[in-house]
């Protein structure tokens, strides 16, 4: 009968061997993280770490972040800009633990960003090659920016329909909200809401759908604006996935970005156009409303200055009409001291027409003489006036 | 139904008015018209920023 022993006295044993081995120690590994449960309140992070060989795991244990480690969690996302989630790679240096009823884990201390920002440069830029190469519509242009079918499309000269894709109940669809229906200067917005999830791994899948509603709806959008709050929860990788970039990029209503991170740019706002937050978005469709409305007020203006400007000269050239009309009159000839002469009540303009012994009238301001002619001759003396 | 005028073509429409206004050939007994016509693209333009509830009953009609 083999003699047994308590298992405590072989835990036990197993325990003092670890202890002898790793206590003290740390390590820096490298491996994919699954499983990953946050508890936020208690600040705890529980994942296990999996190293495979094609889609079967080969190796695995348990990890943990306790709350004098969880910061680097929050770092890491804030570093980053994508949430610690299942799926990662990433660096950690860890200590190993054994617990007698909980069994053996790896305490992690630190996680090495640099590593992380590093990895998503690369996928980043992979992406990016494959836009071009795949979308014949997307072209890098010299300043490193993009040139889409989507933000090539000429903005409308008024924005009045918006279609707002944006998670329910999010802040960056109250602060969109808030500015444009708040908008001092009166304008008026029709704004239907495409709610969808904007984080997670759904999320890309679930915006293409909405963009894809929005390019059936009846009514005539002349913008797509998608919003997403800034915060803590800064996961953009959707916002960063080839899928949902090409999506966009060839997408037939330009669409205005507002998803809220002031560092990085995502994929999807390189191919559309850019705002930081849903708040500037809002803000640049009103300032583009209040242009046209400026625009519209300067023709006013112009309009009325013309008209103001014909009536003038019409009146100015009436006014000099009526002004030689009065010059050329004979009350204003006679007041001048001229005289009109009449021969048998008619004006006589020719002197050829009265001979000597003539009765002819002589009209003048007030008066009219009535004279015989006794003598004529040729006017030498009085040309000189 | 009238239909809905864009403010590219409200803002164009003003813009020969008024091109004709500055151009000083016009007719002056055309003018009380271009006036009034001009007036009301103003006011059309300036209502429409402000009421779009309108249009989109409209479009949705026409659509539907």
């Amino acid at each position: 009968m083999p003699v047994a022993q308590k298992l405590s006295q072989l835990i036990n044993e197993i325990d003092a061997t670890i202890h002898n081995r790793f206590a003290g120690k740390t390590f820096w590994i490298k491996a994919e993280i699954t499983d990953v449960k946050k508890y936020a309140d208690k600040r705890w992070c529980f994942l296990k770490f999996i190293e495979k060989d094609g889609n079967v795991i080969t190796t695995e244990i348990k990890g943990v972040f306790w709350s004098n480690t969880y910061y680097q969690v929050e770092n890491f996302e804030k570093e980053t800009q994508q949430l610690f989630a299942s799926g990662l790679e990433i660096t950690c240096s860890v200590r190993v633990r054994f617990h007698k009823r909980f069994g053996l884990d790896l305490e992690v201390l630190a996680i090495d960003y640099a590593y992380a920002i590093g990895k998503m440069e690369i996928e980043r830029k992979q992406t990016l090659e494959r836009l071009v190469k795949e979308n014949a519509g997307i072209q890098l242009l010299s300043d490193g920016n993009f040139s889409t079918d989507n933000n090539r499309l000429d903005l409308p000269t008024v924005f009045q329909k918006i279609a707002l894709v944006t998670a329910p109940n999010s802040d960056g669809q109250r602060d969109f909200k808030e500015v444009i229906e708040k908008n001092k200067y009166g304008y008026s917005f029709y704004v239907k809401e495409f709610l969808t999830q904007v984080q997670g791994d759904a999320a890309a899948t679930l915006i293409m759908q909405q963009l894809e509603n929005i390019k059936l709806a009846k009514a005539v959008f002349d913008v797509v604006v998608i919003v997403r709050g800034g915060g803590s929860d800064t996961d953009f990788k959707s916002f960063n996935t080839f899928d949902l970039a090409n999506f966009v990029a060839s997408f037939p209503i330009p669409v205005l970005t507002g998803i809220g991170h002031d560092r990085n740019t995502s994929i999807v706002d390189l191919m559309a156009r850019q705002h930081k937050t849903p708040t500037e978005v809002a803000t640049f469709i009103i300032d583009n409303n209040m242009s046209f409305e400026q625009d519209l007020l300067q023709l006013k203006e112009r309009f009325f200055t013309g008209v103001k400007s014909l009536l003038d000269t019409a009146q100015n050239k009436l006014t000099y009409i009526s002004r030689i009309i009065k010059s050329s009159s004979p009350k204003t000839i006679l007041n001048k001291g001229f005289a009109i002469i009449l021969r048998n009540n008619a004006i006589i303009t020719d002197p050829q027409q009265i001979g000597v012994n003539d009765e002819v009238q002589a009209i003048l301001k007030d008066e009219v003489l009535h004279t015989t002619v006794y003598k004529k001759e040729t006017n030498e003396t009085y040309n000189d006036f | 139904m009238k239909p809905i005028m864009t403010f590219d073509k409200a803002f164009s429409e003003l813009e020969k008015i008024v091109g004709q206004i500055e151009d000083e050939n016009i007719q002056l007994d055309t003018l009380a018209d271009k006036v009034k016509d001009a007036n009301e693209l103003i006011k059309y333009c300036e209502t429409r920023l402000r009421a779009i509830s309108e249009d989109i009953e409209k479009e949705k009609i026409n659509n539907g």
